[in-house]
């Protein structure tokens, strides 16, 4: 084992694929993949565990998972039970206490207030998450609060750049914060528009831009719909009426074309992170991306 | 490629996970396929992911030790059921199995309706994660397939009825919840079909020796590749399937030759 350790250090030293120095980050979304290097840099090394084509909720077991987890000194996740079904597995099998706990261990969802925070817990009300909705990468207040907490872990990680750490922040705060305003000019047309959703992912946006949800093809969080259930959304989605039909990239279409057929309103699929179209190449991106798609058919 | 997963103690657990599915479902594939219900396992999986979401129902813990021994009812009276039927109606054992295993599925999905979490248990229970396995969760599969493997010795005569059916459906509850209905197909397929030329001890050995080298290339090749491990071992199972089929048809070549040269003499 020990000889296998080292034969696989020396190839991947040879490879010259890691800097040595620089902290190890292993994010789970390509969000927080995306947050860590407008703040850090090329100062730290930043693996993704998924992409934005994947449900996240959900993820297949490869060994490359446990080794980077293992070789992390911080693990950057959503938090609020998005990664309940895998991330405890995951971090318990990699076996790198750095990461199980404390410092190491990082969750987007510790530095903000959740959405649909319930009130009690009952499974008949759906796939809920009792720390509220965890899909909250698309409100750009929550994402500076959360770059914020970052940059100060970041630092405390890896004192000998915190400088250089919450130079990057601020540097990101400044272009975040002119964006925002760009952002909120543009979309004003969306103000008190209605949508119908296909998961229950879209509140923070919602939230943000003034938006109202009128409905969910799901007709609680992760149940899928009934027949009864379709026909009261298509009578609703027409009276309304919905301007769109908002889904994430990595979502089945099917659902929400069918709902588009059925009532002319269009059926709009979002990045939803960054990767999740061509434009969404990173954090700036992904929010262009999503408001240009929302505005081509709100006329 | 991608050297960085190939660490034993990344793959070791699935490995031991992988060799103690193939100690029961070597052997009881030779059964499944002799009795040509190949479906079953689907089946009584299908069956034990009910009793799991009845179970939950019912508001037993999703945690505790109360799921595992609720599967493990549903899946025996899963298997109570089948040999009924076996006696009843034994022409028509396969048609029978495959609409328990429609009902299983369906009824699941109706009681979803209700509880969702049940899902994430379900899935749990059909894709599996091979890579996920902890050693607690190693020990009591190790003691069960030691104590299946000595009633399948003991009774290796009359291994038939509601012995087979219950052998069976103890076995796949456990190995379904370690490494998900894929897998636990193919290990109790793909050796048994891989040497079906052989008989006796030694068509035992040939179809372990396939399951062995399945497992262990699988989850080399998926470090290697960075690929899921549970679907990579399902196409390297069948690879090894072909090559030891081929390598047994040239054996057996070989010995008719030999046989044929000494008769002429």
């Amino acid at each position: 084992m020990n000889r296998f350790a080292l034969l696989l250090v020396t190839v991947l030293a040879a490879l010259g694929a890691r800097d040595a120095a620089a902290l190890d980050v292993f994010a789970c979304e390509p969000e927080w993949g995306s947050l860590i290097h407008e703040i850090a840099g090329d100062a730290v090394n930043v693996d993704v565990g998924t992409t934005a084509l994947q449900d996240v909720h959900v993820i297949e077991a490869k060994p490359s998972l446990i080794a980077k987890v293992r070789r992390a000194d911080l693990v950057v996740c959503t938090g609020a039970d998005l990664e309940v079904g895998w991330l405890p597995q995951l971090i318990r099998q990699a076996g790198n206490p750095k990461v199980a706990s404390g410092a190491g261990y990082f969750l987007a969802s510790d530095q903000i207030t959740t959405l649909e925070k319930p009130s009690k817990l009952d499974r008949s009300e759906g796939d809920i998450h009792p720390q509220g909705n965890p899909h909250f990468q698309m409100d750009p207040y929550r994402v500076l609060a959360i770059a914020k907490a970052l940059a100060q872990r970041l630092g405390e990680l890896d004192a000998g750049n915190a400088a250089k750490y919450q130079q990057g922040l601020a540097n990101f705060t400044t272009r975040w914060n002119t964006a925002i305003k760009g952002w909120e000019t543009k979309a004003a047309p969306l103000k008190g528009r209605k949508v119908v959703v296909h998961h229950w992912s879209w509140v923070y946006l919602n939230t943000w831009l003034g938006m109202e949800q009128i409905g969910a093809l799901e007709p609680k969080p992760g149940v899928p719909p009934t027949s009864a259930h379709l026909a009261s959304l298509v009578d609703l989605t027409k009276s309304a009426p919905a301007f769109a039909i908002l889904r994430a990239a990595y979502q089945d279409p099917k659902p929400g074309d069918w709902l588009s057929e059925h009532t002319g309103v269009p059926a709009v699929t979002l990045p939803f992170t960054v990767g999740g179209d061509d434009k969404s190449k990173d954090l700036f991106g992904l929010y262009d991306s999503t408001i240009d798609k929302l505005l081509a058919v709100v006329k | 490629m991608n050297w960085e997963g190939l660490e034993l103690s990344i793959l070791g657990p699935a490995c031991i996970a992988g060799l103690l599915v193939l100690a029961t479902h070597v052997p009881l594939g030779q059964q499944v396929l002799a009795r040509g219900i190949i479906f079953i396992d689907l089946a009584i999986a299908q069956v034990a992911a009910l009793g799991v979401i009845l179970a939950q129902a019912m508001g037993v813990d999703e945690h505790g030790y109360g799921v595992e021994i609720a599967a493990a009812i549903a899946a025996l009276v899963g298997g109570a059921l089948l040999t009924w039927t076996d006696r009843k109606w034994p022409d028509y054992q396969e048609p029978m199995i495959g609409t328990l295993f429609v009902l299983a599925a369906t009824g699941a999905v109706l009681l979803l309706s209700n509880n969702p979490h049940g899902g994430e248990h379900l899935k749990d229970l059909l894709v599996g994660q091979i890579l996920w396995v902890s050693a607690s969760q190693l020990i009591p599969v190790a003691i069960l397939s030691v104590v299946l493997l000595a009633v399948m010795w003991l009774w290796r005569a009359r291994l038939s009825g509601i012995l087979f059916y219950g052998v069976f459906a103890l076995a796949i509850t456990a190995s379904v919840q370690l490494v998900g209905v894929y897998l636990v197909f193919a290990s109790l397929i793909v050796p048994a079909l891989a040497t079906t030329g052989s008989e006796g001890p030694r068509r035992l050995v040939y179809a372990y020796a396939t399951g062995i080298a399945g497992y262990v290339s699988g989850l080399v090749l998926s470090a290697v590749l960075d690929l899921p491990s549970g679907a990579m071992i399902v196409w390297t199972l069948v690879g090894c399937g072909i090559i030891a089929r081929l390598l047994l048809a040239a054996g057996g070549r070989e010995k008719t030759a030999a046989a044929r040269t000494v008769a002429s003499h």
